[in-house]
Formats: C-alpha cells, structure tokens, sequence
C-alpha cells in the first residue's frame, strides 16, 4: 500500500511537471518574445501642390506611375508668367536707361564743377544712386517673374510613386493646395506596435523578420528606432487650465502600444510594398546584448 | 515563426487554432489510454488530460513554428 502511494504521488508530480514545463514553453514563446502581428508597411507622404495658380495646360504622369525626384509632373499655363517676366525685363530696361542718362549727366555737371552749383551736382549724385537701387530692384523683380515661371513647371519633389492623382489638364490650380499624394519610396519602413510589456526586449539593431499577410518569405530587416513617447490618454493637455485626469478604472488595465521603426534590409524577389498593409513582426533578440531585467506577467 | 492562420478570411492567432488541434489529439490520446489502470498510478487521472493538452499544445506550435516557413501555396 505504501508502495502504490509512492507510485502514485510521483507519476502525479511527474505529470504535473511536464504540464508546467510545456505551459512555461508556451507562455515563453507567446508572451515573452517581442512579437507583434499589429504591424504597418510605412512610408512618407509628400503632398504635392503647385507654387503658382492656373490652368493645367499638361499632365505628364499618370495615377500609379513611378518617378524620379526631378521628372515633370505637369505644366501649367506659362502665357500669364512668360508676359510678367516679359514686362520684368522691359522694365529692368528701361531704369538701365534712365540710369545710363542720369550718369551722363552726372559726368556733365562734374566736369563743369566750376560753372554747376553744389546742390545740382548733389541732386544728380542722388539721381544716380536712386537710380541704381530701381535698376537692381527691377533685376529682383526680373528674378521672381522668372521663378514663377519656371515654377509653373511642377517636379517631383521625391523619388515615388504618384498615388489618388485625377487631375486633367483644364483643371484649374490655386498655388498651395494639394493636388495629389507621392509615396516616397525611399522612405518605405514597417512599423510595428509593440506592447510596452515587450518593449525591454527590443533593441535598436536587433535583427527583425517581416511578414505580410499571405506572403510565405519573410522581409529582412533591422530595428531603427524606437519611439520616444506615446500619447497619455488619462489627461487631457490644456495649459492654463486645472488637470483633466479620468476617472480610474483600476481593475482590468491593458498594456499601451508603442511604435517601433523597421528599417528594411531585403525583399523577396518581385513583392511589391504596398502602403498601409498589414504585417507580422518577429524580432531577434542578440545574444549577449545590454538588456533589461523583465518581470513575470506582474 | 507564424503568429496568425488566415481562417476564410479571418485571421486568428495561430496560438488558438493550435490549441484546438492540441486539444483534440490529446483527446484522442486519452481514448486510446483508456484501457490502462491509470488510478493505479495517479492520485488524479484528470492530471494525464492536463498534462497531455499542454505538452501536444506546445509540441504542435513548436513543430508548426519550425515546419510551416516552410509550406508554401505554389
């Protein structure tokens, strides 16, 4: 009988133990390891728009269409631009003129010191100092008529991908306002929110593996950054006025999300990175790096 | 490592589905153990069910994380 309970309470241990262990296996790789399946393909947004208002006279991209940082976009109607710069010129022209004479007459009244009293010799210094500031003024005003008409030329300002783009020539622009979206596909990342209770082990530099949804390989990437703060949602930040604190609500609390930067190392062969799609993220912790002591699920 | 199983359009965590497939085999196991005088070993026999659900739990996430990188549509 003595026998048989002895039997029986080390299977029972036996059993328990392997039933803890695998547990513990299981909460290691599912709650311990820095991984995220709330992760974002990123990429900057340049919003295009044109310096200068007017008709549309061309559209050289089409929706979708890959550029690079300088190619022509679109045209707009240069007629107005190219007749200020015109009328710029002709007035630069025309203070060189009134210039050239004011110094031949300056030249004049100098070599008859003797006969010209001082303030008309005064007078006609001045004329010609006035008069080279107005020729110099109208070479600035030459200057900005010949920017605005080189600007009526819209380039891309980035290397990407023109996105959202309907315009038709005929559309009428008004300089400032956006007219389409560019992907800046050289600042193509994935982000990854990650829970602060992973946060301690990621590393900037750690080795990260990418995965899209119903892609089979992974991307290759690294850590880049992590982001220094999140927003505190208990408080409402209006200065000048008493804290807005919320209510507690102590008994169910979830852990924040922060956003961590991927950089991207390499691509399978012919995936297109698209925007805003949606992506798992294992990250790889080195061996042997400075690291964080973490608790237990406390 | 995969960490989410598309289930006609839904994507769930692997973790679950695994446990379902953990929970079955193990379910499985214990009909087919049915037969041995576990009582005579075991101050409880519900501790064979427990033990048996975590370790095919953790056996099949582990084999899945090491084979499915593998497994590929076409």
């Amino acid at each position: 009988m003595n026998f048989e309970n002895f039997r029986k309470t080390f299977f029972s241990l036996a059993l328990l133990g392997l039933a803890l262990l695998a547990l513990y296996a299981l909460w290691l790789r599912y709650e311990v390891r820095p991984t995220t399946r709330d992760g974002k393909v990123k990429a900057d947004i340049v919003q295009v728009s044109p310096d200068v208002g007017g008709w549309v006279s061309s559209v050289l991209v089409r929706d979708n269409q890959a550029v690079k940082k300088g190619d022509v976009l679109l045209v707009i109607d240069q007629s107005r631009y190219q007749l200020a710069r015109d009328e710029a010129e002709e007035n630069l022209e025309t203070q060189q003129t009134s210039l050239a004479q004011a110094i031949r007459e300056n030249n004049r009244n100098h070599n008859l010191s003797t006969e010209v009293d001082t303030e008309t010799i005064e007078r006609g210094q001045e004329k010609v100092d006035l008069l080279k500031l107005a020729v110099a003024q109208a070479k600035t005003a030459l200057g900005v008529a010949q920017l605005n008409l080189d600007r009526t030329v819209l380039r891309a300002p980035v290397n990407g991908i023109v996105s959202n783009m309907t315009l038709q020539p005929g559309d009428y622009l008004t300089a400032g306002h956006g007219i389409m979206a560019m992907v800046d596909t050289d600042s193509l990342r994935v982000e990854g929110y990650f829970e602060e209770t992973k946060i301690p082990a990621v590393h900037v530099g750690d080795k990260a593996e990418v995965r899209l949804m119903g892609v089979a390989d992974p991307i290759e990437g690294h850590v880049e950054s992590i982001a220094a703060g999140v927003v505190d949602r208990e408080r409402e930040d209006a200065p000048n006025t008493l804290d807005n604190v919320n209510p507690s609500f102590t008994w169910v609390r979830l852990a924040q999300r922060i956003p961590v930067r991927i950089a991207i190392d390499h691509v399978p062969d012919n995936l297109p990175l698209i925007v805003g799609t949606t992506a798992t993220i294992d990250i790889e912790p080195r061996p042997g790096e400075p690291s964080v002591r973490r608790s237990w699920p406390w | 490592m995969i960490d989410e199983l598309d289930v006609f359009g839904t994507y769930m965590p692997a973790a679950l589905v695994w446990a379902i497939i953990g929970g079955i085999l193990a379910y499985i196991t214990r009909l087919a153990l049915q037969r041995l005088p576990l009582e005579r070993f075991l101050w409880q026999t519900g501790l064979l069910d427990l033990a048996l659900f975590f370790l095919f739990w953790w056996g099949v996430s582990a084999l899945a994380d090491i084979l499915l990188p593998f497994v590929v549509a076409h």
